[in-house]
């Protein structure tokens, strides 16, 4: 019975961040945390699966000290267990630095046979989370999944990619990025919710994990962060719908576009 | 072989590969040190060495399953200082895993490059194009960067040499089968002009609203993700947005979509935008040029017959 473990990042709300029009800098103090979207279709796949043909479905992130706010939310999706690992180095973390993080981590609380992760997160979205904990645990990966079948050890999977669907498979251990239409995440109900806090959580602490000072630092380090402003005309008709028309009629004709 | 210096370039698209030579070419200036493309046959190589690289690595791959190539190429790129993947979704999972094996920074779909200071900074954007920013990395630094974001160079005076290489790919994973994407002969990002449906449309069968003002228009017609990955009314090639299509037309008409974010990411470089919403607090007013309030129903025949073929 396959042993899943899902990696799920706790990001900010991206509708609740506002752009300051002074500075262009970015006003996060409103902005929420959640878990991000496409690590819920992950933890949603894996849950289903287990729910279906038995097994186990464990959890792991590793962010700032408010990734702890995640456990209840990722405990009431059809997870048995959850690891977290909160530390200040999140916060610059780039994606070598978390790859060595879970991959440490993983190694500690492993073996599973199947790792699933989202295809990239809502704010930063690398896309570089599953082949580089791959890579660095020496597993075969396959990504951008949007159909998975797991029959004992062996995973079927259909990628969708630009141009093709692929048809692939893989023999477990292996991590498995997925896309968002894989399934719909469930929307966890009270009893879910009520269930969560009984569920065990275990906090891993970083200093545990053997990481060398040098293995936290980003490698590719964020110099500056602009919110995107667009400067547009902005002239919106009201009229009724016959006048509204003709005037944007007109405006079209003086952009030279019909 | 392994103690190459430089910068080394690779895409499976051809296309694209050739795209990445502008801003390789570009960053040999600036270093001084020689441009490698990997290529996957010997006519994309001869292809790269016309146009600006000094050496072609033909990749003699069992499988050529560009995903599994990752232990190889990180094995042939030995000294680099940049390292431009073309931004595909193999060409993503292969960046990743050379930076991994290499303990490099990569920087996801860059839209720019430069060289300061001894490090490469790369923009890109971030909380699905809220917000742009400026990485910077050490070498050896990789970055991935999309198609269509640099214009292929002119050919070259003087051809680059082209070399073949044994390259082992990753055997632990079977591909099974490949189904092309039905394309429906339409590439929306090459379309002048686009009218964009979103979820403010209550069935499929209304659709021809937009078909037709597109027609009249001679444009084409995208969507939102919903309406395609949801709803199936249009092809998913058709849809706008971080996780669909970039498109850069003169005109983007906006009908009945809110304007998130995530979807105006794709459609912010056009030229003109013009919005038709019910809502007036619709973020895709703040987005537009031109705009009107108002049903689209009422609105779109209206405008179809108020434009002249
Ligand atoms: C990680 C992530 C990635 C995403 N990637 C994409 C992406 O690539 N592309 C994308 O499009 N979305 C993407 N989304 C979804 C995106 O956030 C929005 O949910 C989506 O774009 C909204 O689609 P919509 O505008 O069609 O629908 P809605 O937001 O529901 O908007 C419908 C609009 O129609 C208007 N309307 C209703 N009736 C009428 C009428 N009769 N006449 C006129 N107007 C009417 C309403 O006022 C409303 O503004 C992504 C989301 C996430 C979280």
């Amino acid at each position: 019975m396959p042993k899943f473990l899902v990696l799920y990042k706790w990001t900010l709300d991206e509708q609740d961040i506002k752009v300051k029009s002074d500075d262009l800098s970015l006003d996060a103090s409103r902005a929420k945390g959640k878990i991000s979207d496409f690590d819920r279709n992950a933890i949603e796949e894996a849950a289903a699966i287990v729910e279906k043909q038995g097994g186990s479905v464990e959890a792991l992130s590793y962010g700032t000290p408010t990734v702890k706010q995640s456990l209840k939310d990722v405990l009431s999706r059809g997870v048995d267990k959850a690891y977290w690992i909160g530390d200040a180095s999140a916060e610059t973390a780039d994606a070598a630095v978390t790859a060595k993080v879970l991959a440490a981590a993983i190694r500690k609380i492993g073996p599973y046979d199947f790792i699933l992760t989202g295809e990239g997160s809502s704010d930063q979205f690398n896309q570089q989370t599953a082949p580089r904990l791959a890579a660095l645990l020496g597993l075969p990966c396959l990504s951008f999944v949007h159909k998975l079948e797991v029959d004992g050890a062996k995973a079927s999977v259909a990628r969708k990619l630009a141009d093709c669907t692929e048809l692939a498979t893989v023999t477990g251990p292996a991590v498995i990025s997925v896309l968002s239409d894989i399934n719909k995440p469930r929307i966890p109900g009270l009893k879910q919710v009520l269930g969560a806090a009984k569920k065990p959580s275990e906090e891993i602490a970083l200093g545990s994990l053997g990481l060398a000072a040098e293995d936290l630092q980003p490698k590719a380090s964020r110099r500056s962060v602009k919110g995107f402003v667009m400067t547009r005309k902005n002239v919106i008709y009201k009229d009724a719908p016959a006048d509204a028309v003709a005037k944007l009629v007109s405006s079209l004709a003086g952009e030279g576009l019909i | 072989m392994t103690n190459m210096t430089g910068i080394f370039i690779f895409s499976e698209d051809r296309a694209l590969a050739k795209q990445l030579l502008t801003p390789a070419l570009e960053l040999k200036q600036a270093l001084g040190q020689p441009v490698t493309a990997l290529a996957l046959d010997g006519e994309a190589a001869a292809e790269l060495a016309g146009h600006g690289a000094d050496k072609v690595l033909v990749l003699q791959s069992a499988s050529g399953w560009v995903e599994g190539l990752g232990d190889a190429v990180a094995g042939l790129v030995g000294e680099a200082s940049v390292i431009l993947i073309g931004g595909t979704q193999r060409g993503k999972h292969l960046a990743a895993h050379v930076a991994a094996r290499l303990d490099a920074g990569l920087t996801t779909d860059a839209k720019s490059l430069k060289i300061e200071a001894g490090k490469l900074v790369a923009s890109r954007i971030l909380y699905a194009g809220l917000a742009v920013c400026e990485e910077e990395q050490s070498f050896p630094a990789v970055a991935t960067v999309p198609a269509r974001t640099f214009p292929a160079p002119a050919a070259a005076a003087a051809a680059g040499t082209v070399e073949s290489v044994p390259t082992a790919a990753d055997g632990r994973i079977a591909v099974t089968g490949v189904t092309p994407v039905d394309k429906s002969g339409v590439d929306i990002s090459s379309a002048n002009k686009l009218v964009s449906v979103g979820r403010g449309f209550r069935s499929k069968d209304d659709l021809h609203l937009a078909v037709e003002l597109a027609g009249k228009l001679k444009g084409e017609v995208s969507c939102t993700r919903g309406i395609a990955e949801d709803e199936h009314w249009l092809p998913i090639e058709r849809y706008i947005g971080i996780s669909g299509q970039i498109v850069k037309p003169d005109l983007y008409l906006a009908v009945g979509l809110s304007g998130q974010v995530q979807h105006m990411v794709g459609a912010r470089e056009s030229k003109i935008i013009v919005a038709i919403n019910s809502d007036e607090r619709a973020p895709i007013f703040e987005a537009a040029d031109y705009g009107i309030v108002g049903d689209l129903y009422a609105v779109l025949p209206l405008l179809t017959a108020a434009i002249n073929a």
